[in-house]
């Protein structure tokens, strides 16, 4: 179905007119004032604390947005079918696949990629290289998002509670052991600094 | 992916008259696990025109009890309704299912309305590019049955001649064996009759209608339900065979029960035939067992499917006896 291009459209309330004329005249006696409406495709994305405005097709992933457009270069392209955890990144609290998101759906969301958590000097990430959490490293960006949404909503996680909210990550490298391992240690680091906050 | 048209609906309204407007080429979008991977890989000869998003419309992702009714909206996310108090401890079914659906970030995405309205697995089906146009895609011929069948259908195909692709959504069997209720845009029904087996598609959904949540009744007192999935990996895989039981218990024995094996049929298996072998016994192995035979009696495996059949044997004796207690 295309659009019908003979008709104005009002970008304030989608009300059509025949004249250019009578479309101002309209724009300008009922929507005087009002915020200037966003060209279609607009979204407001927060990215680790920096925000944007960019126009995106119905059609482009939040992955390419967020890695291509924006080069934010953490959330990796892998399988793109959302069976790998490389292109995690936490939206709302949760960690989501950037890959099987539509970037025109996320308009107003906040995100966080492994930059963002390194900027952050989070513990995670001195966790991971001290406990050589890594080879060939594409996939570890996918795992640190994860964890780091894990710590979030659980700050003492148990094993069992680590392997399930990494089941989704794969690695083909193989280094698996040492994850858990980095994120036990991350996670007592998280709680003696908060412990040290708290005691002033 | 190629291009389409994409709307943020603002009410369930607007959705059925994208949806109408669209006449069946647009496709409705909550979590988009399944059918961004069916778009990419372009498993269709057809592609829509437009997606509708849906988890823009407000107040659907509720999971709230009351008057006697767990009411879960189509948006609840799976990771939610997994770890929701409530749901865990009185309709333990839905919650185990959902916790052993996909991989924790698709269960983050993935929303109940969309597991139970997922498309069909089979390998040739989601070949990628349209290589094995079957049956399904009103094609000549059923692929899998001549070739690899080793995760179809014991129980026939969707019509004679084949289509012996299976159903493999986890939470559908624990809300048949809960009872629950569909709801849609247009109506009510018992979650029975939400299935269909026939080729064109999984539900009985028209193509403007859209699913708004479900209900189901809370157990009736003495009841217990349990989920069991047999999958390769613990923490990723679609079933293999997964198996979701209710079971009414008095004076130690059998009063009601509701088993749905799934995976196994192109639509979720309710095992009737188990419930009635179990009904009045007392719930031991060897009842449960003689419950799991009754289940596979008529089970008509293919070349390579013959475990399966095993496995859902297995899975309904356990399904059962996790009930127990």
């Amino acid at each position: 179905m295309s659009k019908d291009t003979s008709k104005f459209l009002c970008p304030y309330c989608a009300e059509t007119f025949g004249s250019f004329d009578e479309l101002a005249a309209h724009a300008l006696a009922q929507h005087k004032g009002e915020p200037e409406p966003r060209p279609e495709g607009m979204i407001h994305l927060t990215v680790n604390g920096q925000e944007f405005d960019i126009q995106v097709q119905p059609q482009w992933t939040l992955n390419y947005v967020v890695h291509d457009l924006l080069g934010f270069t953490s959330p990796k392209m892998f399988c793109d079918r959302g069976a790998c955890g490389s292109c995690t990144v936490i939206m709302e609290g949760r960690p989501i696949l950037s890959c099987m998101s539509l970037a025109i759906e996320c308009d107003g969301q906040s995100i966080e990629t492994a930059e963002g958590v390194a900027q952050a000097k989070h513990p995670l990430i001195d966790a991971y290289v001290k406990h050589h959490t890594m080879q060939c490293g594409y996939c570890t960006p996918g795992f640190v998002t994860t964890a780091k949404a894990l710590l979030d909503k659980n700050p003492d996680p148990s094993l069992d509670d680590i392997k399930e909210a990494l089941g989704g990550n794969l690695c083909r490298c193989g280094t698996y052991p040492q994850h858990p391992k980095a994120i036990l240690e991350a996670a007592a680091e998280l709680r003696k600094d908060q412990g040290e906050g708290q005691n002033g | 992916m190629k291009a389409f048209a994409h709307f943020n609906a603002a009410s369930v309204e607007e959705a059925v008259s994208l949806l109408q407007r669209y006449d069946g080429k647009a496709q409705v979008i909550a979590g988009g696990t399944d059918l961004l991977g069916k778009m990419k890989d372009r498993i269709l000869p057809g592609y829509p025109e437009a997606l509708v998003n849906i988890k823009t419309i407000p107040g659907l992702d509720g999971i709230a009890e009351k008057d006697g009714l767990l009411k879960v909206g189509t948006l609840a996310i799976l990771e939610d309704i997994a770890h929701h108090p409530v749901v865990r401890e009185k309709y333990s079914a839905l919650a185990q299912a959902a916790r052993r659906t996909a991989s924790p970030h698709l269960r983050e995405m993935g929303t109940l309305g969309g597991n139970i309205t997922q498309d069909i697995r089979c390998w040739y089906y989601r070949n990628p590019n349209n290589r094995f146009p079957c049956l399904r895609k009103g094609g000549g011929r059923c692929y899998a049955l001549a070739g690899d069948n080793r995760y179809h259908s014991i129980f026939g195909g969707s019509v004679p001649e084949g289509c012996v692709a299976v159903h493999p959504s986890d939470t559908a069997p624990a809300l048949i064996a809960l009872g629950a209720k569909v709801l849609t845009s247009q109506r009510s029904m018992a979650i029975d009759e939400f299935f269909q087996v026939g080729v064109a598609k999984t539900t009985v959904l028209e193509g403007h209608e859209v699913v708004t949540g479900v209900e189901i009744p809370q157990p009736a007192p003495g009841s217990k339900s349990a989920f069991i999935k047999f999958a390769f990996r613990k923490s990723i895989d679609f079933p293999i065979v997964n198996c979701a039981a209710l079971v009414q218990t008095q004076g130690g024995k059998v009063a009601q029960a509701r088993i749905c094996l799934n995976a196994v049929f192109p639509k979720p298996y309710r095992a009737v035939a188990a419930e009635e072998a179990i009904r009045g016994k007392k719930l031991n192995q060897a009842n449960a067992d003689k419950a799991g035979e009754a289940a596979v009696a008529e089970a008509e495996p293919l070349s390579h499917n013959a475990y399966m059949v095993t496995a859902a044997k297995a899975l309904v004796s356990r399904a059962l006896l996790a009930c127990s207690g």
